[in-house]
């Protein structure tokens, strides 16, 4: 493989992550090829050397996303996550997929029911006392009560659930770094 | 040795062969990776991941240097924080090479 060649390789593998990140990373190979050439080895061992540049470009891409993630624990910095981690493409994260969109989707339907679970009783809270119902206005008021707090302390679960998830698949995924994360390969 | 922990134990003291090498001199990356592919049988490519890391912890920082042949050179060089972080890995290292020395030689 050529400079040339890696340089290209490795810029389209990162396409999509912001521009100054882009560049810095590649600005970091070009001196190392700069360097190399004035150390007078050749561009195809050096490239040889430093690896395949796209699993490169993609362990930068899961490393970024995982930084996103223990940054800001929100839900796009958790799909983003999620995206890079299966983007490494290891074959056992690929036979978890359909497991994990499984667990993804009850997660949600919790999610769901909690919400549904909060707003009826709210509806209950507010309505109840005045609708007549069987055990009189205050029964109808605490019972609304105990729904929304019902209904909160499910999301708080759920919440810890779902950032376990994602923790745990960061941890499986960062096992499959080849490049990035065993910072050192035997050289064979 | 089992080439498995042969690069766990590589990986463990990767950082701190870096902080120790920046505690001398400032360094450019090249520089770095030659050294401990050179000592530490380290792939070259693997620095700049971990340079990355150490900065955004804010062990190391950077700035550039002219250079005679091409572009300017980023230079690396520890910080503070970087500094105060090798004395303590330093410290943490010899204490545990020390113990493993004696459980070593115990056996023998």
């Amino acid at each position: 493989m050529t400079r040339a060649e890696f340089l290209i390789r490795l810029k389209r593998g990162l396409a999509g992550m912001p521009a100054a990140q882009i560049a810095d990373i590649v600005a970091d190979y070009e001196a190392h090829f700069n360097d190399a050439q004035e150390a007078g080895r050749s561009e195809s061992e050096v490239a040889a050397a430093l690896g395949d540049p796209e699993r490169l470009a993609r362990e930068q891409r899961a490393e970024q996303g995982v930084k996103r993630w223990e940054e800001t624990k929100n839900p796009s910095a958790a799909a983003g996550a999620i995206f890079a981690i299966v983007g490494l493409g290891a074959i056992d994260i690929i036979f978890l997929l359909p497991l994990l969109m499984g667990v993804l989707g009850t997660l949600f339907a919790l999610f769901m029911a909690a919400i549904v679970m909060f707003v009826a009783g709210g509806a209950v809270t507010t309505a109840g006392p005045f609708a007549g119902l069987p055990g009189g206005p205050v029964v109808a008021f605490l019972t609304g009560i105990g729904l929304m707090a019902g209904a909160t302390a499910m999301a708080a679960v759920t919440t810890l659930l779902t950032i376990w998830l994602v923790n745990g698949l960061v941890w499986f995924g960062r096992l499959h770094y080849r490049l990035l994360k065993p910072a050192i390969e035997t050289q064979v | 040795m089992t080439e498995a922990i042969e690069v766990q134990l590589k990986k463990g003291v990767l950082a701190l062969c870096v902080l120790a090498l920046l505690s001398k001199a400032d360094s450019y990356a090249y520089e770095i990776a030659s050294k401990l592919a050179k000592d530490i049988d380290m792939g070259e490519g693997t620095i700049y991941p971990l340079m990355r890391r150490m900065q955004s912890d804010g062990q190391v920082e950077t700035y550039l240097v002219e250079s005679q042949s091409g572009p300017p050179r980023k230079y690396y060089r520890l910080t503070e924080a970087g500094r105060a972080s090798f004395t303590a890995q330093k410290a943490e290292w010899a204490a545990f090479s020390s113990a493993v020395e004696n459980i070593l030689g115990a056996a023998a």
